[in-house]
């Protein structure tokens, strides 16, 4: 029996397509429904504000700092 | 045991420059002083423990009263703020709250002739460059205010305690810089700035610290100020009376530019000349009586003096006193009057001519007659070692100067010989390898400030040359590169070692950790600060084009990127094929161009990677002593070396004027000073002054991760200094490049694998303790888990009997480099070399 699932196309940069496949493993893989090519992502229509937020935290905790800087020689 | 304890809490320092411990309360007429060192050794058994209980515990109070000294003195403090009214409207809002809304102040009517703007809360100038009296105003400004930041149009100055206690220092009072300001700002003064500069004119610089014939006194010209003081619980009965006047202050005349003279400049030529022709053949004898004359005509608008005088042992209470009363001592050292120390034979060559800016700098140093201490802030590669041969040359007393490292001391004597004509005997080095002393009664000394400061281990050499500079007075301290010490060592360096002056020199006065804010208190105010920008187009130092290069990540690095710790993702983002690629190209463009390219890594995995993959030269901290120089010599001469591949080791103190190009693949996070270190080993090209001549600096970068972040953070004190970094996000042609590495998927995926596999365990030990020329330290502890490793197998296969060979496919350039030097070599000298090495050995 066939099954349907709604989707949406993401059209994103190669990098931005990296993070979100990381944020789908830690997630169960709930969100891809496909994984078309380098740009192109097919995800669960419901899941697309999930995404949206997880998505805000990771690219802001890229610009965190992550080691102290000491500068003493 | 008790006498020991005894000796140490009585040998830890004072923390302030003058403050004698008893052992040496008097300070002794200036002999050598090798002949009672073992009794002073005696006398100061545990001296070298100084870095005691009770001194740290002192360090500490003092770090944080200092800390609340400068929060008091800061502009945004209450005191000051509050006395401006507020005015709202409805846009006021919209300002971050209406803490930045300041239309209450009104605009005069013709301020469009008038180049600043002042931001009333925290002093901020803002300086429209273009304007007419722009060039008239950068100098008021210079002159009352640090510089924040300087790009093409419009730069920006703040206003601070220190910058107004260097104003003062230089003689100007509250009214002339009201004056100029009212003249140059679009809008009224604010109260608060109006009330901050008459606050801090009145309190700083009125009390000066002079130490005359080496007794030391306080000094103003405000008598009632003096009053003040001597009514003071804590200083009043401190004073020293001379005389049988107990009330009577002495008054001598203030002391002017006058005679005084800085070598290298025009003026010092005219003078000269003029010695020539009264003197004859004595220039250097007259020199006294025409000071002498010079100070006697300038008698008229002399203003009177008020002193007196305080015992050695008080000054630093004293200093602390005043200090809590709100007015901090500055410090002047009188070295023309000094006929205590003797004087040390040394003057610049008669061809040595220093830089308008160089003299510039100076001057402010000796604004008066007498020597301040204070900090110079000179880009690299503009002259700061002859800044500081010059002071020398002008107080002409004993001088130490400290550097950072055993390599740049050898590089200051021998700046010292080159530019001055000091006997080469009186200019000592003081390192673990040498310890010298001078011959005569005076001289310089060269020294580090780990030997001066890190005492833990010394050896009986070292410890007898410490007691032998601890026991002598210095009339001049030159603290090369005082950005790398952080304030604590300073305390040390100063209440150990007794200077009349001190002279901070550095490019990058900026730390990322907070401790440089009291070098200010600790050392004196910024003297000077240079504009890079100015020079730059003077030609002094090299016009730089900057680059930001943009890399993709491919998928698989990102995706791997995503996985990995903080360690490994440093790794990834420097070894992304894209950024390689990037490097590739730049060099093979550059090269064809015939530029000399230096390429900086702090990785050294990367570091390695590239420069086999490349097959160029690479230096990092593990390469042998013999092999850097080797590949530095054949880098500055050999036509087929142009690339030249460094790890950290070669940030600061390298020489290599031939260098053009600069590639920097990964970096120190967001360190801001090594992005300007970097950026000064290009600033002092040879080809500088060549028509349309550019140097080149790239930082690559890797896109979508962290390094963008720090790569922004980096570059601000650049952008502050005026210089503009393009964003490359494509090179032109690069797939079109011969051999372009990892152009395939295939290969990429392997270099991944490669990567992952090497650096499995951590990577090694990125950690480097020496500079380009030092000599490696070794870590204690060693490293773990090297030990012994099993495996089976036969001894056939050990000794090559199962038929394996091995053949070294990746070599690196280095090691090609060394063969071609040994083939080069005709037999002739070969024949030299080893009957040279037989003499040597017979002997």
């Amino acid at each position: 029996m066939p099954r349907v699932i709604r989707g949406t196309l993401i059209t994103c940069e190669p990098a931005i397509k990296s993070i979100i496949m990381h944020i789908n493993a830690e997630n169960n893989n709930e969100i891809v429904i496909e994984d078309l090519d380098d740009t192109h992502l097919l995800i669960k229509e419901s899941k697309i504000y999930d995404l949206k937020r997880l998505l805000d935290l990771r690219l802001k905790e890229t610009l965190k700092v992550e080691a102290p800087l000491d500068d003493s020689d | 045991m008790p006498p020991k304890r005894k000796a140490a809490a009585q040998a830890a320092p004072a923390p302030s420059k003058a403050g004698r411990t008893s052992a040496l309360s008097t300070p002794g007429p200036a002999t050598p002083r090798s002949l009672d060192s073992s009794m002073m050794s005696e006398a100061d058994d545990d001296f070298d423990e100084d870095v005691s209980e009770a001194q740290k515990q002192r360090e500490d109070g003092l770090g944080v009263e200092a800390e609340q000294f400068v929060q008091v003195f800061d502009l945004s403090s209450k005191r000051f703020q509050g006395k401006n009214e507020k005015r709202t409207d409805s846009v006021t809002s919209f300002f971050k709250n209406g803490e930045r809304d300041f239309h209450y102040l009104p605009l005069k009517p013709d301020h469009q002739r008038r180049p600043l703007y002042i931001e009333p809360t925290q002093g901020l100038i803002f300086l429209e460059r273009w304007s007419p009296r722009g060039k008239q105003a950068t100098d008021f400004l210079v002159t009352i205010a640090e510089p924040v930041s300087r790009p093409k149009y419009i730069h920006e100055y703040k206003m601070t305690a220190h910058s107004l206690y260097a104003a003062v220092s230089v003689g100007l009072t509250a009214k002339d810089i009201l004056t100029s300001l009212d003249g140059l700002l679009k809008t009224e003064v604010p109260q608060s700035i109006r009330s901050f500069i008459e606050e801090y004119t009145m309190r700083f610089g009125k009390v000066k610290l002079v130490l005359k014939g080496n007794k030391f006194y306080i000094e103003s010209v405000d008598e009632k100020m003096l009053a003040r003081l001597l009514n003071d619980e804590i200083i009043g009965p401190l004073r020293v009376h001379t005389s049988g006047d107990g009330e009577g202050l002495t008054v001598t005349t203030a002391p002017k530019m006058g005679g005084l003279v800085i070598p290298g400049t025009q003026n010092a030529a005219g003078v000269h000349q003029a010695n020539l022709k009264a003197g004859g053949a004595e220039p250097a004898a007259n020199e006294g009586e025409l000071y002498a004359t010079l100070n006697e005509e300038d008698d008229d608008d002399k203003e009177a003096v008020h002193a007196f005088e305080i015992p050695d042992h008080a000054v630093e209470t004293v200093q602390k006193r005043c200090l809590e009363l709100g007015m901090p001592i500055l410090e002047e050292y009188d070295f023309r009057n000094d006929d205590q120390n003797a004087n040390l034979e040394i003057d610049l060559r008669p061809n040595t001519q220093i830089r308008p800016y160089q003299e510039q700098s100076l001057s402010k140093m000796f604004g008066n007659g007498r020597a301040k201490s204070g900090i110079i802030v000179l880009p690299c590669g503009a002259g700061k070692t002859l800044v500081g041969i010059t002071a020398a040359c002008t107080i002409k007393k004993g001088v130490i100067v400290l550097c950072t490292s055993s390599m740049s001391v050898v590089q200051w004597r021998q700046e010292f010989l080159k530019w001055s004509n000091i006997n080469p005997d009186d200019i000592a080095i003081f390192t673990a390898e040498s310890k010298n002393k001078f011959s005569g009664n005076t001289g310089i000394i060269v020294t580090t400030y780990s030997m001066v400061t890190n005492s833990r281990e010394r050896s009986h050499d070292s410890k007898k040359m410490m007691d032998f500079l601890r026991g002598r007075e210095w009339g001049l301290m030159l603290l090369d590169e005082v950005h790398v010490v952080p304030a604590e060592v300073f305390r040390r360096v100063i209440s150990s070692i007794k200077s009349h002056s001190k002279l901070g020199l550095t490019a990058t006065l900026l730390r990322e950790d907070d401790k440089i804010s009291h070098l200010n208190f600790l050392i004196g105010p910024k003297l000077f600060e240079a504009n890079w920008m100015e020079l730059s187009q003077q030609g002094h130092i090299a016009k730089v084009q900057c680059a930001e290069v943009w890399c993709p990540m491919p998928t698989e690095f990102y995706d791997e990127y995503l996985r990995a710790n903080s360690h490994m993702k440093r790794t990834l983002y420097a070894m992304n094929p894209s950024k390689f690629q990037a490097c590739q190209y730049l060099i093979n463009y550059h090269e064809a161009r015939g530029d000399k390219i230096i390429v900086f890594s702090d990785e050294l995995y990367s570091l390695k990677q590239y420069a086999l993959k490349l097959n160029k030269v690479y230096i990092y901290g593990g390469t042998g002593q013999a092999e850097r120089m080797q590949v530095l010599q054949n880098f500055q001469h050999n036509p087929n070396v142009n690339t030249l591949f460094l790890s950290k080791i070669g940030d600061t103190s390298l020489d290599l004027p031939e260098a053009t190009v600069l590639i920097q693949i990964s970096s120190h996070f967001g360190s801001r000073r090594q992005e300007a270190q970097r950026l000064g080993r290009i600033l002092r090209a040879k080809r500088r002054n060549d028509e349309g001549f550019n140097a080149f600096f790239y930082s690559l970068v890797s896109k979508d991760t962290q390094e963008m972040y720090y790569s922004a953070k980096r570059q601000t004190f650049l952008v502050d200094q005026g210089y503009a970094f393009k964003v490359i996000t494509q090179l032109a042609n690069l797939d079109k490049t011969p051999d372009l590495a990892f152009a395939t998927a295939k290969e990429r995926r392997e270099l991944l694998q490669r990567t992952l596999v090497d650096n499995e365990k951590g990577g090694e030990e990125d950690v480097e303790n020496d500079d380009l020329f030092g000599k490696p330290v070794r870590r204690a502890g060693g490293r773990r888990g090297g030990g012994v490793r099993r495996t089976a197998g036969t001894l056939g296969e050990l000794s090559g009997g199962q038929d394996m060979a091995y053949i070294e496919q990746n070599k690196g350039a280095n090691k090609t480099l060394k063969k071609q030097a040994k083939a080069q070599q005709n037999t002739f000298f070969k024949k030299i070399a080893r009957e040279k090495e037989r003499v040597r050995t017979g002997k």
